[in-house]
């Protein structure tokens, strides 16, 4: 197994639990309707917000020394995949509640951060599942 | 659309040069053994500074281990 390999197993392994503990956390919250819930958001937004920006400067250091360019070429094929699978999920998400509901219907709040963690989990997920199915149809023979 | 095809002789050429493992020509040219196997497998084709460091390891000329073949050829 590369190293990109199990860079992918270990980001979908932690996107995933990641993912449910943010889901989660929004719908307990969401169905209890705590006031407070400030301190729990900080405790989830910020690490998410900044963790972006320190991923790819990390990643971006650690794709050009650690991986050799056909990896390089997968990682940035995965990042595309990833990008029409989020564009994907954000049409639906976005669109079904407009057409089911109507246009002059209304949603409940908890459904922007859920698609928002959803977002950033599908993201992920179809990036890491790309990087898997791409290396293991080129490794078939191996 | 042009069937333009780069076939390579990387396998055979291991063989000939005192029969280098994937793993031993990996790790001499800097990539790891899963490109080798994509490379000679005819599914990847590698980059201008990866042939050439492809080439020096079997003390060939770029031609010698890659071959182009276009419509026209």
């Amino acid at each position: 197994m590369t190293k990109l390999q199990k860079s992918a197993w270990f980001n979908l392994a932690g996107i995933t639990v990641l993912g449910i503990i943010g889901v989660a956390a929004i719908l307990y919250m969401a169905k209890t309707n705590t006031r407070g819930v400030e301190y729990v958001l900080i405790c989830i937004f910020v690490p998410v917000l900044v963790s972006p920006g320190l991923y790819i400067y990390c990643r971006k250091k650690s794709i050009e020394s650690r991986f050799d360019e056909r990896e390089r070429v997968i990682h940035s094929r995965s990042l595309m995949v990833a990008a029409f699978g989020l564009t994907i999920f954000l049409a639906c998400v976005c669109m079904l509640p407009f057409f089911v509901l109507g246009g002059q219907n209304v949603i409940k709040v908890y459904y922007l951060p859920l698609i928002f963690f959803s977002a950033l989990f599908i993201a992920q997920f179809v990036h890491s599942a790309a990087i898997l199915v791409m290396c293991a149809l080129e490794d078939d023979d191996g | 659309m042009g069937s333009d095809r780069l076939s390579n002789k990387v396998r055979r050429l291991r063989f000939d040069n005192g029969e280098l493992t994937q793993q031993q020509l990996a790790d001499k040219v800097g990539v790891t053994r899963q490109t080798i196997i994509a490379i000679e497998s005819g599914r990847y084709s590698p980059s201008l500074p990866l042939a050439f460091k492809l080439a020096r390891a079997f003390g060939a000329s770029i031609e010698d281990v890659f071959q182009f073949e276009d419509e026209q050829t």
